[in-house]
């Protein structure tokens, strides 16, 4: 499925160097991201997907090159007003362990957008039933099953109303049978038109969803297309081998 | 007399080669006498970082000097002499209560009536009192303080001697293998920390090995109750009460072997003050106030060698034993302890009586110690958050602080924080100085269990925050510190317990807290077990209370416990909260 509602461009990279001391780990990355286009990440592990979209809002700083968001550079200066706009969804969750799903959600729109919190509180509750957890909107982390609780992460990128959303491998974490609840969540968010990245190991949700895929090797963009071009005919033989390992293991 | 740390040049060659130095360079720097010696009587570890204190006293001496007029003057103007003692020596100064009492009291209200002015006695520690003389935190010292060469030659003065006194031995009742003081040689022998009772064991031989150094007199009279050592060598006088109060057990042998003499101090640049004293000295030695306190505190006529001899009795401590008018104290000292019911026993009644006193002294400890608690939690979490701050600076600024307080003994900052500070006029009372070297000292240790507690939040946490767009102080402030602080609960509770008994150290700048009330009834009563009985008990109703409350919160806090992102989640924290 391509989203149709593909418009004006929202991010543009040009040509990213990440290096953590010696260890080149992006090699000169460049890519536009339109609105409404949902980009999967492949790559084997350790090939950039993670430094990548860690790079986009600045957790980790970029070496060289720049990465504009509505045609302003993101720098250090403006990062805080910019990453409002960018919801990042991590593979470990880190929901915050002492607030409950409803606090976790509604605490960033209180503290950093100054929105009062009995508003804050019915979005949250909105946002949450958009991910199907209104009922545990009370429970804290602890008490959430891991797939629930990646979808309460979700729910609180979501909570600041981003322009673009990362996804950082974020089913790796989760036991088999949890998986397709956080892609369900995601695929809908797909079909809302949002603007996604989502680094990712499932070609299935990739294949179905993504409007692009872009295949990472060794810190460089080494094949890029529709997903039916990239998944079913790549034209690279390291990404027919990465392919092969990927669908054998499932 | 008591507290003698360098009567005899002979001692000196049994003292540490860093003790030697120590006083070489201080006699070179001309420092105040007796501080220096007298510091390692509190601790003998402390004695290693003396030279360090001395340093800085004597920049203290140096800076403050100028600024020192003849007190004299000052006194009348104000109207009040300040004295400093450490009352726990009865019968020369002793609290009954919350009363100060004993013979040097008498006599040093009789000479501030003599100078026409009324007399504020400033209760501190053996280690503080010189200290406290240093400072200007008072005129004079009337602590039974011998009078000697070595520290004439330091620089302290000395009134006329006003007390002739001498060591004595204790043995148990009938154990006539101790006659003499040369039978001592191969015995156990328990003495006061650096008193001249030591220093004539070391003189005539006595391996080092042999000598039982206590803190304060009663622990070595305990020590041959207990048959731990063999007999006890200390003051006279001292020997006497003691006796008579609590240690039907023991007995003098003979009267006294070594003449000393006891007298009044005072700073070496005031000699108009001197002269003050000494003339009212002379008056109340004539006029019967003295008469009248000998007889209340020594049970006997004064001496009248004292008296006959007004202009003679220029103490040098080298008066051979046998001319001393000793008699009649030993005679008493035969049929001493009557009334005593022995060091051992649970004296119940004393425990009533001390009840208010040990109860104000707990408020004492616990004011104090919430004090800190409040400052220590706030200044340590300011150093830690500087110690992992990107900032160089700062992160370096904290570091020194933090290893500066954690490498030298609290009891030396809350010195410097009392005594060091006036020097550049920042002069703060008893309570205010302890809260500051107590918070200062706290907020050290406290910003270490701060920082590993952030540090052993998950990095996941504050990329979540930040990636909101949360700046750091917020995402420190609503994400990590929350988390921070419930973990940190259970080391913040051992060091909030630790504080509070550590806050004991601060008696040593007039803070008359739980410890030291303890330590001023075992003195005057010569019970230590009642006392510290009584002292433990209050201690145990103070911390037990804390502990609970913070076992309260740390359940309340509970769901927290298991941030474990990834592993799939089983509501453990009923479980959790139960165990």
């Amino acid at each position: 499925m391509t989203p149709s509602a593909v418009g004006a461009p929202i991010l543009a990279i040009q040509d990213i160097h990440k290096a953590f001391g010696k260890l080149q780990v992006l090699k000169g990355i460049s890519l536009d991201v339109k609105e409404g286009e949902v980009i999967a990440l492949i790559g084997a592990s350790g090939s950039g997907k993670s430094t990548l979209l860690r790079c986009i809002n600045r957790l980790e700083a970029p070496t060289a090159g720049v990465v504009r968001f509505r045609n302003e550079e993101i720098t250090a200066a403006n990062l805080n007003q910019m990453r409002r706009e960018i919801g990042m969804v991590f593979q470990r969750f880190n929901l915050f362990p002492h607030l409950t799903a409803l606090e976790n959600v509604t605490l960033a729109p209180r503290k950093v957008l100054g929105v009062h919190p009995a508003q804050a509180e019915k979005q949250g509750r909105e946002i949450l039933d958009q991910v199907k957890l209104a009922a545990k909107a009370d429970c804290y982390p602890g008490e959430l099953s891991g797939g629930q609780q990646q979808r309460v992460a979700i729910a609180r990128a979501l909570a600041l109303q981003p322009a673009l959303m990362l996804f950082d491998e974020p089913t790796s974490a989760l036991d088999p049978e949890l998986v397709g609840e956080v892609l369900e969540v995601m695929r809908e968010l797909a079909q809302q038109g949002r603007t996604m990245l989502v680094a990712t190991h499932e070609m299935g949700f990739a294949r179905e969803v993504a409007s692009r895929v872009l295949f990472l090797d060794s810190g460089t963009i080494l094949e890029e297309g529709p997903p039916e071009q990239v998944l079913e005919n790549p034209k690279q033989d390291r990404t027919r081998e990465f392919l092969a390992r990927v669908l054998n293991r499932a | 007399m008591k507290k003698e740390a360098f009567t005899y040049p002979t001692s000196l060659g049994l003292q540490s080669h860093g003790a030697m130095r120590l006083q070489q360079f201080a006699r070179r720097m001309g420092a105040c006498p007796g501080l220096l010696p007298r510091l390692p009587r509190t601790v003998e570890a402390v004695r290693p970082i003396s030279l360090l204190l001395s340093a800085v006293i004597l920049f203290v001496l140096l800076t403050s000097r100028a600024a020192a007029q003849s007190s004299l003057e000052q006194i009348k103007a104000r109207g009040e002499l300040v004295i400093a003692t450490d009352p726990t020596y009865p019968p020369f100064e002793f609290k009954v209560g919350d009363k100060l009492q004993g013979f040097d009291i008498d006599i040093g209200d009789a000479i501030g009536k003599q100078m026409g002015v009324r007399v504020r006695w400033l209760p501190l520690e053996w280690a503080g009192v010189l200290p406290a003389l240093d400072a200007h935190k008072c005129d004079l010292v009337i602590s039974g303080v011998t009078i000697t060469d070595e520290r004439k030659k330091k620089g302290l003065t000395f009134s006329r001697t006003y007390f002739l006194s001498g060591q004595a031995i204790v043995r148990r009742k009938g154990d006539t293998r101790i006659k003499s003081l040369q039978d001592l040689k191969d015995k156990m022998v328990s003495v006061q920390m650096e008193t001249t009772g030591q220093f004539a064991l070391e003189k005539i031989g006595v391996p080092r090995s042999h000598i039982l150094k206590f803190d304060t007199l009663q622990e070595g009279l305990l020590d041959v109750r207990n048959s731990k050592s063999d007999a006890c060598v200390a003051d006279l006088p001292a020997l006497h009460e003691n006796l008579r109060q609590s240690y039907s057990e023991l007995e003098l042998v003979g009267g006294a072997f070594k003449q000393e003499n006891l007298g009044i101090v005072a700073r070496h640049d005031e000699p108009n003050l001197l002269n003050a004293v000494n003339l009212a000295l002379e008056q109340v030695m004539v006029n019967g106030d003295y008469a009248k306190a000998y007889a209340t505190w020594i049970h006997e006529p004064a001496d009248t060698a004292l008296f006959a001899g007004l202009d003679k009795v220029k103490g040098d401590g080298t008066t051979p034993a046998d001319k001393l008018p000793h008699g009649a104290v030993v005679a008493v000292a035969e049929n001493a302890a009557d009334q005593a019911t022995g060091a051992f026993a649970i004296k119940w009644s004393l425990l009533r009586e001390a009840m208010p006193s040990l109860l104000r002294g707990a408020r004492v400890t616990l004011l104090l110690t919430i004090f800190t608690l409040i400052f220590g939690v706030v200044a340590g979490l300011v150093v830690a958050l500087c110690r992992i701050s990107p900032f160089a600076p700062l992160k370096y600024l904290a570091t020194v602080y933090v290893e500066l307080v954690r490498g030298t003994p609290l009891l030396m900052q809350i010195y410097v924080i009392y005594f060091v500070l006036p020097a550049i006029h920042i002069s703060v009372d008893s309570f205010v100085a302890g809260v500051m070297a107590l918070s200062f000292n706290a907020a050290a240790y406290i910003s270490e269990i701060f920082r590993a507690g952030i540090e052993s939040i998950d990095t996941g946490q504050m990329e979540a925050a930040r990636s909101l767009g949360m700046d750091y102080p917020a995402a420190m402030r609503w994400i990590i510190l929350p988390q921070t602080l419930r973990r940190v609960l259970p080391p913040l509770t051992n060091e909030a317990v630790a504080l509070l008994k550590d806050s004991s150290l601060v008696s040593v700048v007039a803070l008359t807290e739980l410890m030291r009330v303890g330590k001023e009834y075992a003195t005057t009563y010569g019970s230590p077990t009642t006392a510290y009985l009584g002292v433990a008990v209050l201690y145990l109703a103070m911390t037990l209370p804390l502990t609970y409350v913070v076992r309260v919160l740390e359940k309340a806090w509970q769901p927290i416990s298991r941030p474990r992102a990834g592993a799939p989640a089983i509501p453990v924290v009923k479980e959790a909260a139960q165990a």
